[in-house]
């Protein structure tokens, strides 16, 4: 049987092969996880020798392994709307994309292809972090699951973080003004979701949530935060939720998911199908029947 | 071939494409003219799928699928006026590239590929980076890049704009050479000379409008309402004169001091005929020849002067 790769992912990681952006891409990004783990590990020796510090520091190296992990997916949210935020609107202005909608390509298998293409580039980082990431299991407590789980996670912050990029693509004219618009999303999705659990909160004086915390369960920062959690210390702060509070004070569905890996499993569910509604809003967009309907071609627009 | 029946397209109050129905049969160069803004990118795109019709349908061969369907895309070859390359792409994998957007698999992208560049005369190039070829080079790469899943209908959009007269001759020379290969081609071109050289049949749109369509020839004699003779004459005007106005069908336009503009509706035999009656009639002549029309001076008459 032949599997047929989606020709963009192929021509994209061809000219991306051949280009030294890519080299001095991965070159910064090795150069600032190096960074991050010289200054964690002089900030644990350091904790080691303080008067208030255990005095052990293989008891503080194990952390080595969420400060690298926090600082690559903290790299990858910033790299991918830069990779996929020209995607769509480098190919219209290129003027590539009118051709491209020409072939048998659907518009979806387009933006599908761009945001497979930057999951690509971003798997060659993690891969290319990795023998730093390693040293992260010398000090132990670790074990090959882990960077499993991990690598899982980066991909669906990619998947995220891509179809993000594409939509703000797609939606607009000049390549800035996506990647501006992609940071307004991350703002939307990692700060304003939090927005009606304070509220909430609030309303309750404190004494517990309502269904509105499942407003969270759209919040990569509180996905990371509890992958970390119950990877490092198999503890949650909102899969605990549940037996902190009353199922009166948090609401039956919110009961129910806090409690337990659920939480963080809908949660993983609920940012896939992000990303889909945004693939499938980009699809939409660049599907010139659409897009174009009230707009004058311009193509002669130099006639 | 190609039915565009009674399209129309809106932006906003204004019509760029109004109510326009045409037909182009299978096996012709067509040639679509028109001034700037006329409404013929607009029609090619909706065409091509790349823009929603406000009313109206387009059938090409027998297939009746919506402008943008997969059937209608495998059946259409699209060369926009300008289009843009992929750095560190070589000339194979660009082909291979939109093979594979037709869902071709390799094997086949890179027999064909090897074909369809020595059509467009650029097989030393295959390794080439696409960057690196002329603007010339170029369209006729892209040529054959609408070529590769051999389309029923080729499209291009001012496939000469920004060429130099030599890439030009040569474009020229490649779309004949398609349309003796039986393929219909619809060309949208601002030069004209160029036009009435390649296509059998033209379209001539003006504000959205198709003002006449058909082939060159019966448009030329419809317009001029036949064709006109120019008769030079060393002596025996009176008597040329004279016999002309016997003429059945025939209107002396003007007389000068030894050349006759005659117009009207007058076959070979009859002009055989007539040619030898001057004679007899002691008329030297030095010149007798049909005035043929050009494109140029239709299209002006049609299109007010709005012509380049």
């Amino acid at each position: 049987m032949r599997i047929k790769w989606n020709p963009i992912v192929k021509k994209d990681l061809r000219v991306a092969a051949r280009s030294m952006r890519i080299s001095w891409g991965l070159f910064a990004y090795e150069a600032l996880l190096t960074m991050v783990f010289l200054i964690a590990l002089a900030v644990i020796q350091a904790d080691s020798r303080s008067i208030y510090g255990s005095g052990n520091v293989y008891n503080h190296l194990i952390y080595l392994f969420p400060v690298i992990a926090i600082a690559q997916v903290f790299i990858v949210t910033l790299i991918v709307p830069i990779l996929t935020a020209s995607a769509i609107s480098g190919e219209r202005e290129r003027q590539t994309l009118d051709i491209m909608l020409t072939t048998c390509m659907s518009p979806f298998s387009i933006v599908l292809g761009k945001v497979s293409s930057a999951v690509v580039h971003i798997l060659f980082f993690v891969t290319a972090g990795m023998p730093i990431m390693a040293l992260a299991f010398v000090a132990g407590g670790l074990n090959w699951m882990n960077l499993f789980y991990f690598v899982l996670a980066i991909i669906l912050l990619s998947v995220l973080a891509g179809s993000i990029g594409i939509f703000c693509s797609a939606l607009c004219r000049r390549t800035i003004t996506a990647v501006i618009l992609s940071f307004a999303f991350y703002f939307v999705f990692g700060i304003l979701t939090g927005v009606p659990v304070v509220i909430d909160g609030a309303l309750r004086q404190w004494e517990g949530v309502g269904d509105s915390m499942l407003f969270l369960l759209f919040n990569p920062i509180v996905f990371f935060e509890e992958f970390f959690m119950q990877l490092m210390s198999e503890e949650s702060i909102f899969g605990s939720v549940g037996y902190v509070f009353s199922k009166s004070d948090v609401g039956f569905l919110t009961y129910h998911l806090a409690k337990g890996k659920l939480w963080m499993l809908v949660s993983a569910a609920c940012l896939t199908a992000t990303a889909v509604l945004f693939m499938l809003a980009a699809a939409w967009k660049v599907n010139p029947i659409h897009s174009s309907a009230g707009r004058r071609p311009s193509g002669k627009r130099a006639k | 071939m190609l039915y565009i029946n009674n399209l129309t397209k809106n932006y906003g109050s204004f019509t760029a494409v109004n109510h326009l129905t045409l037909h182009i049969p299978e096996g012709d160069l067509f040639g679509f003219v028109g001034p700037n803004g006329a409404g013929k990118t607009t029609t090619i795109r909706i065409v091509c799928g790349l823009l929603r019709a406000s009313a109206g349908s387009v059938i090409i061969g027998n297939t009746a699928a919506a402008a943008g369907s997969r059937e209608m895309k495998r059946l259409i070859g699209y060369v926009p006026d300008f289009f843009g390359v992929y750095d560190n792409l070589k000339v194979r994998e660009y082909m291979d590239l939109y093979g594979s957007m037709y869902g071709m698999y390799t094997r086949d992208i890179a027999k064909l590929t090897d074909d369809l560049l020595e059509l467009v005369n650029l097989s030393d190039k295959k390794e080439v980076y696409v960057d690196t070829l002329s603007r010339g080079m170029k369209q006729r790469l892209c040529v054959a890049r609408a070529l590769l899943h051999n389309p029923k209908l080729l499209i291009l959009d001012e496939p000469s704009s920004g060429l130099d007269p030599r890439a030009r001759v040569e474009m020229k020379e490649l779309l004949k050479n398609l349309h003796s290969m039986g393929k219909t081609i619809v060309i949208s071109s601002h030069i004209l000379s160029e036009l009435s050289e390649m296509c059998n049949s033209i379209g001539i749109m003006n504000r959205g409008q198709l003002i006449t369509a058909g082939r060159i020839e019966d448009i030329l004699q419809q317009l001029s309402g036949g064709s006109r003779l120019c008769v030079r004459i060393a002596s025996g005007m009176d008597n040329a004169v004279r016999l002309m106005k016997e003429q059945a069908g025939l209107v002396v336009e003007s007389v000068r001091e030894n050349e006759m503009i005659v117009s009207g509706s007058i076959t070979d035999e009859q002009i055989s005929a007539l040619i030898g009656r001057l004679i007899q009639n002691q008329v030297i002549l030095t010149g007798f020849y049909r005035e043929e029309g050009n494109l140029e001076t239709l299209f002006m008459q049609l299109t007010g002067g709005g012509a380049q």
